[in-house]
Parts: C-alpha cells; structure tokens; sequence
C-alpha cells in the first residue's frame, strides 16, 4: 500500500495552492524567513564588518557568556559567534512555528470559515485520511519554507566565517536544531492550530492564538541572554526527544477531535 | 431493499428542542422523491443525517443498506450530495474543482478531466470552465456544485434545493438532468425543495415535514386522499346552462367526485340531461393545494 494514495496526494496538492494563494500566509511564509534568516544577519555582517572596532566595546559583558575556548576570538569574530550560535538558532525555532501555524490556520481554519470542508468531508476519503492528507500537506510546506531559508541562511554565514577568517558554523548544536528541534516545532505548530481550530471561528483569530506558542520561544531566548543557561546539543536533543513525545499524544487527541460534527459547528 | 431508509430517526442540535422527530421513511430505488416543508422544518437535517455529516440524537438510518454513522466513506460512495453549506474552492478553476473532487472520490487521475469536461458541458458551464469559482456567478457556482455531486456517477442523489438561485433556464435544464438520471440511469434522488411546480413535474412520491415531524409521505394520489383533496371533474358548457349541485369558477362548472372512475357515468349523465359540453376535464389537486392544507392542519393543532 502507498504511503499517501492518490486522493490524499490531490489534497496535498490542493492545500499548497491554497496557502499559497492566501496572501497573508504566503508573506509570512516567504517574510518571516526571509527577515529573520536572510536580513537580518547580512546586516549585522555588514554592521560589525564595516564599523570601527573603537565603537564595539560594550561587547565586554557579552563576552564573558562565552565558553572558555572561544577566548582567543577578536571583537568582531566573537560579535558574529554570537549573532550565529546564541541569536540565530532562536529564529530558527520562530521560523519553523511560523511557518506551521500560518499554513495549518490556512488549511484547517481557512477551510471551516469557507466551508469547503463540508464538501471534503462529503467524499469518500475518511476524516482520518482527511486529517492526515492535510497534516502532511502543511508539514511539508512549513519544512519547504524552512529548509529554503535555512540554505540561504547557512550560505550566508559561511561567507561571514570567511570574511572574518573563522571556523565554519555547522556544529552538533545546529545539526540537532535543523534536523531534529525544527521538525519537531513544526509538526507542533500544525497540531497546535489544528486543536485551536476547533475553537476559533476566523482565520485571523487563530493567528492570534498562535502567539501563546511563540511565548515560551521569547522566554528561551529572554533566558539565554540573561545568562540563565546555556543550550547545548544533548539539552537540544532531550528537547526534540520531549517535543516529539508530545507530539505523538496531541497528535491522537487532535485526530480524536476531528470529527464531523465538530467541523462543522 | 429501499435505497434509503430511516427508523425513529431524531436529531436535536442543543439537547432541548428536537429539529427532527422520530422520522420514519422508506423510499425504494429508482425515481425522485420530494421532500417538502417550510423554512426551518428540518429537510437540511434529514439529509445531512442521511449523509453521515450529523450523527443521529436517535434512531437509525441506511442508504442502500449502508449505515451512515457506522460507514460514513461506504455512503458516500455511492451518494451524491449537494448542499448550500458545502461549498468549493473558490481559488481554483471550475475544473480544477471538479478534477480536484473526482480524484478525492477515488477516480483515476486520467479519466477525472474527462468526467469533469463532460458535465462542464452538460451544465452550460463550459465557457466558464477556466475562470476562479470566486468569481462565478451564484448560479453558475450553484450548477458547478450539481456537476461536484454527480462527478463519481453516485446511484443516491441528495439535493438540497438545487435550483433556488437558478434562473429559469438553467433549472430547467438542471430539472431535465435529473429527470434523466432517475429515468435513464436509474439513480435515486432525494430532493428538498421549495418549488413546488418544479417538483410536481419531477417527483414521483413526496414527504411533506413541518416542524421536525414528518406529516404524510406517498404519491401525489396518496397524498391528497389522506388531506380529502378530491378531484373535480370539470364541464363548460353553453352560456345560461346552470348544472344542479355544481359550482363555477374560471366558467368552468366543477364538482368533487371520489374517484376518476366516476367521470365517464357522470359524463354520460349530463349528456343524458341534455346539456351542451364544449369541454369536459378532470381537475386533480395540485401538489401545491396538498401540501398547503397538510401544513395548516398540522398549525391548526397545535
Ligand atoms: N447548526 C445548527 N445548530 C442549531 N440548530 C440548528 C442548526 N441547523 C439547523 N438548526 C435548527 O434545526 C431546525 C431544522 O433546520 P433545517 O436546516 O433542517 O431546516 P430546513 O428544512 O432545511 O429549512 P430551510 O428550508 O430554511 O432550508 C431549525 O429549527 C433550525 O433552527
Ligand atoms: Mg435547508
């Protein structure tokens, strides 16, 4: 039997053409990367490139954040270690919440307020297929979005750790980030709006609620700075390990709720 | 076996008040079936109940022997459902939407655009085939939701009030295709409607329901024997020629009579008696007097 059958595969495909002709999700599905991905560090690049090392002393408090071996780093290497291993992996959490929440409000959310749903649920494919066909489709989107980003974003330091003369980024932590944390947040984000959508009548106001999901990302980020702790790989992978623990159990109990007669109130 | 069938079936949204109760029906394959009844007595429920879109508060229901509530997927394969709450994408072209529902139906990729070309032209869509829905006219988006619910060539038809938004045109051509299918093709069709000439021209029994209760069902003859609708046998006559016991509207001279079969006694009768008939008729109870004089019986009651 195929993973995904034909049906499910025109779902899949329908629910792409859909987020993506909503403009709202398409902005934030290429914006919101491309800011936080792109923008923003080729700006700071720029800015500790081109400014006079005179003006980069208030780094002094910054730096003693930092681990013993990175010692040795001059002012404008350890500015760019911090752009890329304490500020960078925070938006590489935001992205890929963004990037689900908005598809799924689309997809699941968009989909009640339209009433399309009724007809889809009006074929012969299963609410499970449904539900299925539809998570998948809004996990492949956000991945999409995020994968592309983190590309262009990794191209992008690596010409930084060039033109500062340092070691290449890539580390256990990133690794653990982009293919574990990431994928993990994202298929949160969708169960998350999928569960929401039961609740919120419009498109708009389930966006809104997905703010309370970004908060504990603000918080981890907020923390770090505050020199609270530090997040490492095996913190990183305990963090994935309980994120997809989680995932597994909203993702039954969200697939409980979605049934007809809920759909449609 | 009845295509559909329903036993007590009662559906009551917020615990309190009932939308429909304890509905009884059983309607054999083959030929349209008017359900009829005014705003809000509960034919939207009935059939959404009979599709598996609501689960039933009570009692029990079967499309070709299928249980909605157990086989939600195995009812809607062999039914097609149209309904003013289901809409299509509004995104996508008018056949990307049928494509799109002919794959989600399980039909081969291959043959879906063929399918959906065809209705396209069936239903005067054709030269609108490559415009978004959103911009289809209401009308237009309501044919292109009777082509969605015929994409998979269903053996049930459920219809919602097919042709309310429709002009003229379109619902007859859209009333010709159902004819056709419950003729040609055999299909059952389940059709809610407020039209009632429409549906006295295409249905061959009814349901009259008020207020969540189902208050006659049968054919048109049933029907106005159960209300004592008679039929009339009608006479116009000469000009001054005044029949004993009849009345006159229209200038036609008219009387109730029990059954068609009394006509031809009654003909040779008034001959007999010398009268002058230009035209004589028989003039049975339209389906609109039927199902008015059950739903005022029905308020009177209450
Ligand atoms: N989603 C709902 N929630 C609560 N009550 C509802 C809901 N849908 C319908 N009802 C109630 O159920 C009753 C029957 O409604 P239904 O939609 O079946 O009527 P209908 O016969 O289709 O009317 P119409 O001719 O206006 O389409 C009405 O009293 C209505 O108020
Ligand atoms: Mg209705």
């Amino acid at each position: 039997m195929k993973i995904v059958s034909s049906a499910e595969q025109a779902i899949v495909k329908k629910d792409f053409s859909e987020v993506w002709d909503t403009r709202m999700a398409r902005n934030t599905l290429i914006a919101v990367p491309a800011l936080l991905a792109i923008v923003l560090p080729v700006m700071y690049l720029v800015m500790i490139y081109f400014l006079p090392p005179g003006q980069l002393n208030g780094m002094d408090q910054m730096m003693r954040l930092f681990p013993e071996e990175l010692k040795s780093f001059s002012v404008r290497q350890s500015m760019f270690y911090l752009l890329t291993n304490l500020i960078c992996p925070m938006f590489f959490l935001m992205i890929p919440l963004m990037n689900s929440t908005v598809s799924a409000a689309c997809s699941f959310v968009g989909e009640k307020e339209r009433g399309t749903i009724e007809t889809l649920l009006l074929t012969p494919l299963s609410v499970k297929q449904i539900f299925k066909a539809k998570v998948v489709g809004c996990v492949l989107l956000s991945a999409l979005s995020t994968a592309a980003s983190f590309v262009i974003f990794a191209v992008v330091i690596s010409a930084g750790d060039i033109l500062l003369k340092m070691p290449f980024f890539m580390n256990w932590n990133w690794v653990v980030l982009v293919f574990l944390l990431a994928p993990a947040l994202t298929v949160l984000g969708v169960i998350f709006m999928v569960m929401v959508s039961g609740k919120s009548k419009s498109y708009m106001e389930s966006i809104q609620t997905s703010g309370y999901i970004v908060l504990p990302i603000v918080l981890l980020f907020v923390g770090q700075f505050a020199g609270l702790f530090q997040l490492n790989a095996p913190v990183l992978l305990a963090f994935s390990a309980g994120l997809f623990a989680l995932d597994a159990l909203l993702l039954r109990l969200a697939a409980h709720s979605f049934t007809p007669e809920k759909l449609l109130k | 076996m009845n295509a559909i069938c329903a036993r007590n079936l009662s559906k009551s949204y917020d615990g309190k008040s009932m939308a429909l109760k304890e509905l009884n029906l059983e309607i054999p394959g083959g030929g349209v079936f008017g359900f009829l009844g005014p705003n809000g007595a509960g034919k939207t429920t009935t059939v959404k109940l009979l599709t598996g879109l609501l689960s039933p508060s009570g009692g029990e229901c079967s499309v070709m022997g299928v249980s909605p509530a157990e086989d939600p997927c195995g009812v809607h394969r062999i039914c097609g459902v149209m309904t003013e709450s289901a809409k299509m994408y509004g995104q996508l072209t008018g056949t990307e939407n049928l494509v799109f529902f002919a794959r989600a139906a399980g039909i081969q990729p291959a043959e879906c655009e063929a399918r959906a070309n065809e209705l396209l032209k069936r239903l005067d869509l054709w030269d609108a085939r490559d415009k978004k829905l959103s911009a289809y006219s209401t009308g237009m988006a309501q044919r292109l939701s009777f082509a969605r619910a015929l994409v998979h060539g269903p053996e049930v038809l459920f219809l919602d009030e097919p042709t309310s938004g429709l002009d003229p045109e379109s619902a007859q051509s859209v009333n010709e295709m159902i004819a056709e299918l419950a003729g040609r093709e055999g299909t059952t069709v389940f059709l809610c409607t407020h039209q009632l000439r429409y549906a006295q021209d295409l249905c061959g029994s009814y349901g009259i329901i008020n207020k969540g209760s189902l208050l006659a069902c049968g054919s048109l003859s049933e029907l106005s024997a159960g209300i004592g609708c008679r039929t009339r046998a009608g006479f116009r006559l000469a000009d001054g020629e005044k029949p004993e016991g009849m009345e006159r509207k229209d200038g036609w001279w008219r009387t109730e009579i029990l059954r068609e079969e009394e006509m031809p006694a009654l003909l040779s009768r008034m001959v007999e008696a010398g009268y002058h008939i230009y035209e004589a008729r028989l003039i049975r109870p339209a389906l609109e007097d039927v199902y008015f004089s059950y739903v005022e019986r029905q308020e009177a009651r209450l």
